[in-house]
């Protein structure tokens, strides 16, 4: 195990690396830079700026300055909010995986619940239903489902605030403040629950259907054990089994912020400054929150793998 | 399965990023928009009667402000409010030092916590502000500026000649990275300060603690209220300061020391901008004891409507007004900002370097449709470079080019442009086309709808393209791949600012010893008459050049809870000037 380890962690190293060159070029090539926008500026003043800067350098000395600093974890300075990059990850990304934890925790928690059911009552009235449900929440665009909720539940009914984290000049704190964000997240957290159930309950559904057709269930069942016995620690395990793997890859999309729902939501997570960041070309914090998103995915892989292997003896690494 | 979403969502929310960032059929876009704070002076306006109305330009349905028919209706949420006024903003970053921040929208903030020499009023006039009054010598290139006795930073330090000509010192610095206009200005000694060859900037001089003088190579009228912009302490920003060493002042950011009606409390990034009344400011401490800038990135609609905001913009559309007015506790104004929207024109191509090709196409486009019905009436069309609010506006002696497609098929004739092969029009064998570019936006598509009939009428081939986003549409422009661009001013505080992208900016094709001889002559005299005079012939030599093809203002309407009195807002410094005097009644 700790020789697959060592292997493991010189790959992902090479693969890091790889992909900091790639994502550094593709944003070096892409039209326009930070100074481009300005178009207030005179030719004179975009070269000095893009001298200060020094984005008038080849880019791969730009992308030998920009790692050599990334090593000594000095990810620069943001060059739209004139503030370091990774102070900015402090101030944007909690309020993303707050939002993104629970959501996904609730979705999972309710995906395997009705998942489970399902598959057990295959083409029961409740299986019918819930398909019916998964397809219509799986085909309503999160834009449309989060200001139908608004104008409902926020506008009209008046019993959640329509965005924020917050309640706008509020000084509360302690136990007060955590209900507030309670209530400013119950929102977001919906729609996000929503629109993660669908394919999730789909994907549990179907190997919990595929996992209840084996000999061994049938053999449990033959056994004479009792059918919620059978349920939940055989067939609940095994249809479990391949999900681990999704675990992994959740960890990059906890901390990567949702655009949408952040942006309908006004809530104020790092989603939204990354897209507002691509569009001022704003490559420091670019360059970083890529990269720390693909730190973010290569260390999923790895603990999904780990995962696996502790979940299912039979799998060697 | 996550991934895709994400994907997918990123391209849609890039296209409406953009849709918001760069067209006037955006969802409200807090109070003013994007552009670089240190060209429009901040702090607040002299102008006492702040109760007044801004000048009152018909905007849709609206021609007059509105007034809140039953108050009763306001969401408990706002009523609940004593002291504390809430506004929207779009994305402060917090970095809130005037001079080095990139964003407009830190420069609301700014403009709250600074003052600034000297300011303008509802018509873009200057007027004193920290400088009790001003002196321009003869030869139009030395400004003394008087300061008021007395003025302090919040902190209680005195304010004096000492903090501006540091200000003005710190922008020749070799390292300052800002969008300031002060080093275009020329100062005297500014370019061998920032080489490092003097040790201060020759023609900054201190005559007493009230009183300095600054002495430029040559004559700029909009010097007065570019150098009579926000001032820094020297005791607190100047305290680290070496020369070409800047970093340290990004420290400052977030922990602003100003002098204007406002002092920070908080910021929480995403979130808001907690600001408390200054007592130490000049005018006495503002009647509202706090003041927020809400972060609205998304909609206002129902921020305005559960009463988490006080005051919110919109475009001037018939459904926007209506749909407002029945709220019933929402006064309205209407508002049109100092910015004028064109087509960039390529005059390297052959046929765009023709006149009456240009003038061809102003002719041939039916403006009316694209920038006013389509808009439900937000919106007018523009024929001069300057924005109807301005002192210098004029429609004397200026063509309208009305919808006429026989007048530009005259013209086109006339210019040797003659209908071929498939009705496209040839000259010399080649084809009469027109690549245009603009970024995706709602009144893009209406423009490229429209336009696709216009131009087709007239024998010309349209060849449309568009851009997600507004920094490659600028680089496509740049690499001269084009023949038509739609843009859009940031905010015009001075005349000269309309024209300043044909002058050392970045349409360098437009070569006409004229305008650069009508252009230095308005900007050789502070005279507002004499400038008056010559602005006029700029703007009809423009109107009949058209070096770019002028398309449209924008029109918004502005909509506050109705308890909110004493609130005007100014084109050019947006409600800074009238803030300190608002009282919730």
């Amino acid at each position: 195990m700790s020789a697959y380890l060592t292997k493991r962690m010189l790959y992902m190293l090479i693969i890091l690396f790889a992909a900091s060159l790639l994502i550094f070029c593709l944003y070096a090539l892409t039209p326009g830079d930070f100074i481009t926008g300005n178009i207030k500026l005179t030719a004179e003043r975009k070269a000095e700026l893009r001298e200060i800067y020094g984005l008038n350098k080849p880019v791969l000395e730009r992308y030998w300055t920009w790692m050599s600093h990334a090593f000594h974890g000095d990810f620069g300075y943001s060059l739209a909010q004139q503030k370091p990059v990774l102070q900015l990850f402090g101030d944007y990304i909690w309020n993303s995986f707050l939002l993104a934890a629970v959501s996904t925790f609730l979705t999972w928690l309710i995906a395997v619940i009705i998942g489970v059911i399902s598959a057990y009552k295959q083409y029961s009235w409740f299986d019918t239903l819930v398909m019916i449900a998964i397809f219509a929440a799986m085909s309503l665009p999160s834009f449309f489902i989060g200001l139908f909720l608004i104008k409902i539940l926020a506008v009209d009914l008046k019993w959640l605030p329509p965005g924020g984290m917050t309640t706008t000049g509020s000084t509360v704190a302690g136990f007060a403040y955590f209900k507030e964000v309670v209530q400013h997240m119950t929102l977001p957290v919906i729609v996000m629950t929503l629109l993660g159930l669908g394919s999730l309950t789909r994907y549990f559904r179907s190997n919990m259907i595929d996992v209840l057709k084996q000999d061994y269930i049938r053999t449990a069942r033959a056994k004479g054990l009792r059918e919620r016995k059978v349920l939940f620690s055989h067939a609940l395990r095994n249809a479990l089994l391949p999900a681990i793997t999704l675990v992994g890859f959740e960890l990059p999309a906890l901390f990567g912020g949702s655009i949408i729902i952040e942006q309908i939501f006004n809530w104020p997570g790092i989603g939204q400054l990354y897209m507002k960041s691509f569009g001022l070309r704003d490559y420091p914090l670019l360059m970083g929150f890529t990269m720390f998103l693909a730190i973010l995915t290569v260390i999923g892989t790895l603990l999904s793998d780990i995962l696996y292997r502790v979940a299912d003896p039979r799998v060697r690494l | 399965m996550r991934k895709s979403t994400f994907v997918l969502s990123s391209l849609f929310l890039a296209a409406s990023l953009l849709l918001s960032a760069c067209s006037n059929n955006s969802s409200p876009e807090a109070a003013s928009t994007a552009t670089p704070a240190s060209s429009a002076p901040g702090g607040a306006s002299t102008n006492s009667a702040a109760s007044s109305a801004p000048e009152v330009v018909p905007a849709g349905a609206l021609s007059e402000p509105f007034t809140a028919t039953d108050l009763t209706k306001l969401p408990a949420a706002a009523q609940k409010r004593t002291d504390t006024i809430i506004v929207g903003l779009t994305d402060p970053s917090g970095a809130f030092t005037p001079y080095f921040q990139e964003s407009g929208y830190d420069g609301n903030v700014s403009s709250l916590l600074y003052a600034s020499l000297v300011t303008v009023d509802d018509k873009g006039v200057p007027t004193p502000e920290l400088a009790e009054s001003w002196e321009v010598s003869d030869d139009q290139l030395t400004y003394t500026f008087y300061l008021r006795k007395d003025l302090k930073f919040s902190d209680g330090s005195p304010l004096t000649a000492e903090d501006v000509a540091f200000t003005w010192t710190l922008q020749y610095d070799k390292a300052y990275d800002g969008g300031s206009s002060l080093p275009s200005l020329k100062v005297k000694g500014g370019e061998a300060y920032k080489a490092g060859t003097a040790k201060t900037v020759e023609g900054i001089r201190i005559i007493d603690p009230q009183t300095l003088s600054v002495t430029l190579e040559q004559p700029n009228a909009t010097a007065l209220v570019t150098l009579g912009s926000n001032v820094l302490s020297k005791a607190y920003y100047g305290k680290d300061y070496k020369f070409g060493q800047l970093e340290y002042i990004k420290k400052l950011h977030e922990k602003p020391l100003g002098d204007g009606p406002y002092t920070l409390e908080k910021f929480i990034p995403g979130q808001e901008v907690r600001l408390v009344a200054n007592p130490n400011y000049f005018k006495g401490k503002p009647k509202t004891e706090h003041f927020i800038y809400k972060t609205t990135s998304g909609d206002a609609w129902q921020f305005l409507e559960t009463g988490e905001v006080d005051y919110a913009s919109f475009p001037a559309t018939e459904e926007n007004i209506t749909k407002l007015k029945q709220l019933g506790y929402v006064n309205i104004l209407p508002y049109t900002p100092s910015t004028y929207g064109y087509m960039q024109v390529n005059l390297k191509h052959e046929q765009l370097k023709d006149k009456r090709v240009r003038q061809a196409i102003a002719y041939g486009l039916d403006r009316q449709s694209i920038y006013v019905d389509a808009a439900e009436g937000a919106g007018a069309v523009a024929n001069i470079p300057a924005s109807p609010i301005s002192w210098s506006y004029t429609e004397e002696g200026i063509n309208p080019y009305k919808y006429d497609p026989e007048q530009a098929k005259k013209l086109l004739d006339e210019a040797g442009w003659t209908v071929g092969a498939g009705g496209i029009r040839e000259k010399d064998g080649k084809p009469l086309s027109i690549h245009y570019l603009a970024s995706k936006s709602k009144s893009s598509d209406i423009f490229i709808a429209v336009a696709k009939e216009n131009f087709a009428a007239l024998g010309i081939d349209f060849q449309p393209e568009i851009f997600a986003d507004f920094n490659s549409l600028v680089s496509k422009t740049e690499s001269g791949d084009y023949d038509l661009v739609s843009f859009s001013t940031s905010m015009l505080t001075d005349p000269a600012d309309g024209f300043m992208q044909f002058f050392d900016g970045e349409i360098t094709d437009y070569d006409n010893p004229k305008f650069t001889e009508l252009y230095n002559k308005a900007l050789a005299t502070t005279d507002i008459e004499q400038r008056k005079a010559v602005y006029k012939e700029l703007y009809q030599l423009f109107n009949d050049e058209l070096p770019v093809i002028f398309t449209n203002y924008k029109k918004t309407v502005y909509a506050y809870n109705g308890r909110i009195e004493n609130l005007s807002v100014s084109p050019f410094i947006g409600l800074a000037g009238s803030l300190p005097n608002w009282t919730l009644k």
